[in-house]
């Protein structure tokens, strides 16, 4: 048993931090869109939209920071896409959702053959973000969360601060009411005179611009290559984030945390030999958690009223 | 009614102008050179194992022998059958099939084409009903481990100052993408040749259930590390570019898998435990060449044949005591002569986890 | 009595004539006789000739005019995913028209066979996701259903020894409720707490797919004895699905009995779905839940419904490719049925009898793209962008209705 508590320590803080930090930023994504009105599974393929471009931009550079920057903005691109079939051509927002997740899979493999010769892998980056880890003076000579919180490299600061910025963001601006408000009663909106496909586009841009950074973060941060199809589920896993954490940024962060201790958690069991089962009961356990948080968490929150309802305005011709 | 009815009208317009494009003439391809050819797996290239191993036989055999090759990919396992038969049909003399989820497609086309001959990579054929034209190609990955782990079980212990990024922990870990014979086969070996020379050694192992995300493998490296690993040995494919990476971050060592990855991170991976896809394939190429191809059995590769073993340690060189370097060619030379068995499974190599 | 008389006096064996022609085109075209094609057109000529000969031939002209209408978009999309595909080719250097030629031939023709057992698959787990999308839920976890039913079928099939009338439908029926159960929990949660079945059954695609690898270590062959123990133990023989090769002495191909159970229940299906209370109930539930409620129909029984009727037809995939194609069940493959079914459940806008045919093209693409990719030497990659924009068919459907509400709108300003 003693054995068991040894496991918890500032690595597996670490670990989750690592694991965490793209389900994080998709999930802030999820949520502005969600609580814009906008069901986005598209996440998925969002995310390896930006992790090939920051793999392509950071190569061919050399630049790290320009592949950042090409991956957030591919994903806004990207996100376009959906943003225009769910709210222009009022398509169901989980078909366009799963078309974009399938044409991004494609996409990427083809690219990855044209611009690297090779299926499978790209050649690695020359430099990569992780080489911009620094401290902050001060706050990293606190115990525990010192170390942890304070001194980590670029993009992780980022979702920190995205975090803050969101949440601000959606309680204290007139914009952030304008995207509650859509989601909650589009019509009304409509009725003050905001337009509300304006808001809803807005939205979805955001979660691209996060996924996309998400995606850099697999890529050029936490490695040094992009791999096809490298995403592995993380974008549907920040869907379930956004839900367990009650369609709010802190919540999403909380949520994400959770999933990346869960898997963190999981390869110290293996590790530390502790239960003699079979490896794939360690690998599930993530997944499993996952529906436990989803189902346990989600039933005190309330999905925003017209989350992934079409919204439709009959203008009159004038 | 209606419904159907569009649909059979559109499927007719396809069947239609589809006919139309293939009635018009097509250039017949006439050929001088030999033709030897691959269908991978649904891993397909790009692998950094053995598809691509057998790939770069293939253009050895294109530039040394000059031979015409071919290579398919198939995406999913109904694939398998018309790729290889197809492949056969083209005129192609040798078609090598990738991986043990073709063995049952292999004798099927084999059966279908008695003029080519058809080679299975980590294919197991029974010689008693296979047809004559099929060869099973197999490899003896635990030898390759069995070596790996003597390199990385003699450091950990009783070398450990030759490098600061040795400690006295004693020791290894292992990341395994999937729990997968071949896989479970260098795991075995590489437990078996640490226990050899350092029986008190602590190997754990984790898998991370994957053969392509380097997040997870970095994430179980460092997971190592921190258990005290200071040698991780990678068996887990595009996963193990992360455990490389994570290694080299942590500042311990890493061994490579299959191909020599020392090129990856050359100060991190001391070596590699090879699989010599690549000359094997060649070999069989050039058998045929020479009109010596042999079907209907099987061969194993192993150190006999020079096709497992470890790569060189490139920079290390001078670093590894020439003591380990003895150790290993003696290891080398028992497993050839026989005196040691290497086992290749987890049971047979006492290893519970 | 005129000729017209006499015809419709004979209209049934003019029918069946015009059947026996359109079918001996298809085993014509089949065996490589592409004459076989102007067996099918003359049947289809004759078909509506007749129909202008019996009925007024204004209402033949629109009845032709709507079908053309309603082919106009599924075409169009067509038309432009290939033309996309050729720009691309040209631009790597490839000539689109022998590399569409050989996509042609060798899923239609050289290959037709391997397309109907790529589709086999597809039709199931095609019909899965649409069932479930019909009550407006996503299936999107068919694939880890399909393992579900693919390890109950080789479980089965090892052991239960019996004349293969009783056993194949008892190996179809359990691991179809297996996958009905597997997805019970998704549904339970969705009613009781309102977690998406998106999530939920993605999550549960995931860990069944780890299940499988423990289950196929127990169900595995000896290690001492095989090379490979990471297959399980192949099925008697006995619970085989039939092949075509054992019906006809000719067929050298691995085609089973499986897609004719496919084709079946995708009629089933539509069966169920358009005639029936369940099937309205789904409808109704799916298209308005508010409305539906009004009506007296418990949403969350509805759910319970779809996703498991969803979980068994998925099941069933598995079991095509075990009992029809396999005979074993291999660990680890990421099988991508699951997504497909997606795909060719959207483009056929989830109509069961659609499915059939979506699925069919895109197993015809997948064999005939291995074709080209041999013969021509075109990275097969192409096909994957071809899918994609294909898909762009149902954004397609959309963007027509979009332009045709605008332009209405236009004109009704003009006037």
């Amino acid at each position: 048993m003693n054995d068991f508590f040894t496991l918890f320590n500032v690595e597996l803080l670490h670990s989750t931090i690592r694991l965490s930090t793209p389900i994080t930023l998709a999930a802030v994504g999820a949520t502005i869109c969600e609580r814009a009105g906008i069901v986005n599974i598209a996440m998925e393929g969002l995310m390896l939209i930006g992790a090939f471009t920051a793999v392509f931009f950071a190569y061919i550079t050399g630049n790290p920071w320009i592949g950042l920057l090409a991956a957030v903005i591919a994903g806004g691109i990207f996100s376009l896409l959906h943003a225009y079939a769910t709210i222009t051509l009022h398509l169901d927002h989980v078909v366009s959702g799963a078309v974009l997740n399938i044409l991004a899979l494609g996409l990427t493999n083809y690219l990855l053959i044209l611009a690297f010769g090779h299926p499978g892998t790209s050649e690695p980056v020359p430099v990569s973000l992780a080489e911009y880890q620094f401290a902050v003076p001060f706050l990293s000579q606190i115990p525990v969360i010192g170390p942890v919180f304070f001194n980590q490299r670029p993009i992780v600061y980022m979702s920190f601060l995205l975090i803050i910025f969101f949440t601000l963001f959606l309680y204290r601006t007139k914009t952030g009411l304008h995207v509650r408000a859509s989601g909650e009663h589009p019509l009304a909106m409509e009725t003050i005179g905001v337009s509300v496909y304006r808001i809803r586009y807005l939205a979805v841009i955001i979660s691209g611009l996060t996924s996309g950074l998400a995606g850099a973060f697999l890529s050029i941060e936490n490695s040094n290559v992009f791999t096809s199809g490298m995403t592995g589920g993380r974008g549907f896993i920040a869907l379930a984030a956004n839900i367990s954490g009650g369609w709010s940024a802190v919540g999403s962060f909380l949520a994400s945390l959770f999933f990346g201790f869960a898997e963190a958690f999981q390869y110290k069991m293996q590790a530390a030999r502790l239960l003699d089962l079979p490896s794939e009961l360690f690998v599930m356990f993530p997944y499993i958690a996952t529906v436990i948080a989803v189902a346990g968490l989600v039933r005190k929150s309330r999905p925003p009223k017209a989350v992934g309802l079409d919204f439709r305005i009959e203008k009159q011709a004038d | 009614m209606k419904k159907y009815l569009t649909w059979s009208l559109i499927f007719c317009f396809i069947l239609f102008t589809g006919t139309l494009v293939i009635a018009m003439p097509q250039g017949e391809k006439k050929q001088d050179n030999i033709m030897v050819s691959i269908a991978t797996d649904i891993g397909g290239l790009g692998d950094k194992s053995f598809n691509d191993g057998c790939y770069a036989g293939l253009e050895k055999a294109k530039d040394e022998l000059g031979m015409e090759i071919k290579v398919v990919e198939s995406k999913q396992m109904t694939d398998y059958v018309p790729n290889l038969s197809g492949l056969a049909e083209d005129g192609s003399k040798l078609v090598f099939a990738v991986g043990f989820l073709m063995a049952d497609a292999i004798l099927e086309s084999a059966q279908h084409y008695p003029e080519s001959y058809f080679a299975g990579i980590d294919i197991w054929i029974d010689p008693a009903s296979a047809p004559k034209n099929v060869l099973g190609i197999n490899y003896k990955e635990h030898e390759s481990g069995y070596l790996a782990g003597i390199v990385a079980g003699l450091l950990t212990k009783e070398y450990v100052t030759i490098s600061p990024k040795l400690n006295n922990n004693n020791v290894l870990g292992m990341v395994l993408g999937m729990d997968i014979p071949p896989v479970e086969r260098y795991q075995a070996g590489f437990y078996a040749g640490v226990m050899s020379v350092n029986p008190d050694c602590t190997v754990i192992s984790i898998v991370t259930g994957v053969f392509d995300d380097q997040a997870k493998g970095k994430e179980a490296t460092f997971v190592l590390a921190e258990q005290g690993a200071d040698i991780v040995f990678q068996i887990a494919g595009l996963t193990g570019l992360g455990v490389i990476n994570g290694a080299k971050e942590k500042g311990i060592f890493a061994i490579g898998v299959d191909v020599d990855q020392n090129y990856i991170a050359p100060e991190t991976v001391i070596t590699s435990a090879e699989k010599g896809v690549t000359e094997s394939t060649f070999l069989v190429i050039k058998s045929v060449k020479e009109g010596s191809f042999k079907g209907g059995q099987n061969l194993v590769f192993g150190l006999n044949e020079d096709s497992t073993g470890i790569s060189p340690y490139h920079g290390f060189d001078s670093v590894i005591p020439q003591k380990v370097k003895d150790k290993v060619n003696q290891a080398i030379s028992d497993i050839k002569s026989g005196k040691i068995v290497v086992p290749s499974t987890r049971v047979e190599a006492g290893y519970n986890q | 009595m005129t000729a017209r008389e006499i015809l419709y006096k004979y209209r049934v064996i003019v029918f069946i004539l015009l059947f026996l022609l359109a079918g001996s085109g298809i085993i014509l075209y089949i065996t490589s006789y592409f004459a076989g094609l102007l067996f099918i057109l003359l049947a289809i000529i004759i078909y509506y000739g007749f129909h202008f000969l019996l009925k007024d031939k204004r209402i033949v002209l629109s009845e032709i005019k709507s079908i053309a209408k309603k082919m106009l978009i599924p075409l169009a999309g067509i038309t432009i995913a290939v033309l996309i595909g050729a720009v691309v080719m040209i631009i790597t250097g490839y000539n689109p028209l022998t590399a569409y030629g050989a996509l042609f031939y060798g899923g239609f023709v050289k290959n037709w066979h391997v397309s109907l057992l790529n589709a086999a698959p597809l039709i199931f787990t095609g019909l899965s996701v649409a069932f479930a999308f019909k009550a407006g839920l996503f299936n999107i976890g068919a694939e880890g259903q399909y393992y579900i039913g693919a390890m109950a079928a080789a479980g089965l099939g090892i052991y239960f020894d019996w004349h293969p009338l009783v056993t194949i439908p008892v190996i179809f029926l359990a691991a179809g409720l297996l996958g009905s159960l597997y997805n019970f929990f998704p549904a339970l949660l969705k009613v009781k707490t309102g977690a998406h079945e998106v999530i939920t059954t993605m999550m549960f695609a995931h860990i069944a797919r780890y299940f499988s690898s423990i289950f196929i270590r127990n169900f595995g062959g000896d290690p001492s004895t095989s090379s490979h123990p990471y297959v399980t133990d192949p099925v008697l023989p006995s619970n085989w699905l039939l092949r075509f090769k054992d019906m006809f002495p000719w067929a050298n191909y691995r085609l089973h009995s499986g897609i004719i159970i496919a084709i079946l229940t995708a009629f089933f299906v539509h069966y169920l779905l358009s005639y029936t209370r369940i099937g309205f109930e789904i409808r109704a539930v799916g298209s308005n839940p508010a409305a539906a409620k009004t009506q007296g129909i418990s949403t969350g029984k509805t759910v319970f419904i779809a996703l498991m009727v969803a979980g068994f037809l998925s099941a069933m995939a598995g079991v095509n490719q075990v009992l029809g194609l396999d005979h074993k069940l291999y660990g680890n493959l990421s099988t991508g049925y699951g997504w497909n079914g997606i795909s060719v459940a959207l483009l056929a806008s989830n109509h069961p009898v659609g499915v059939i045919f979506t699925s069919i093209l895109w197993g015809a693409l997948d064999a005939g793209g291995q074709y080209m990719a041999r013969t021509q030497e075109v990275h097969n990659s192409i096909v994957e962008i071809i899918k994609g924009t294909v898909l762009f068919l149902v954004v397609a459907r959309y963007l027509y209705t979009y332009w045709g509400q605008k332009r209405k709108k236009k004109e009704t300003c003009n006037e």
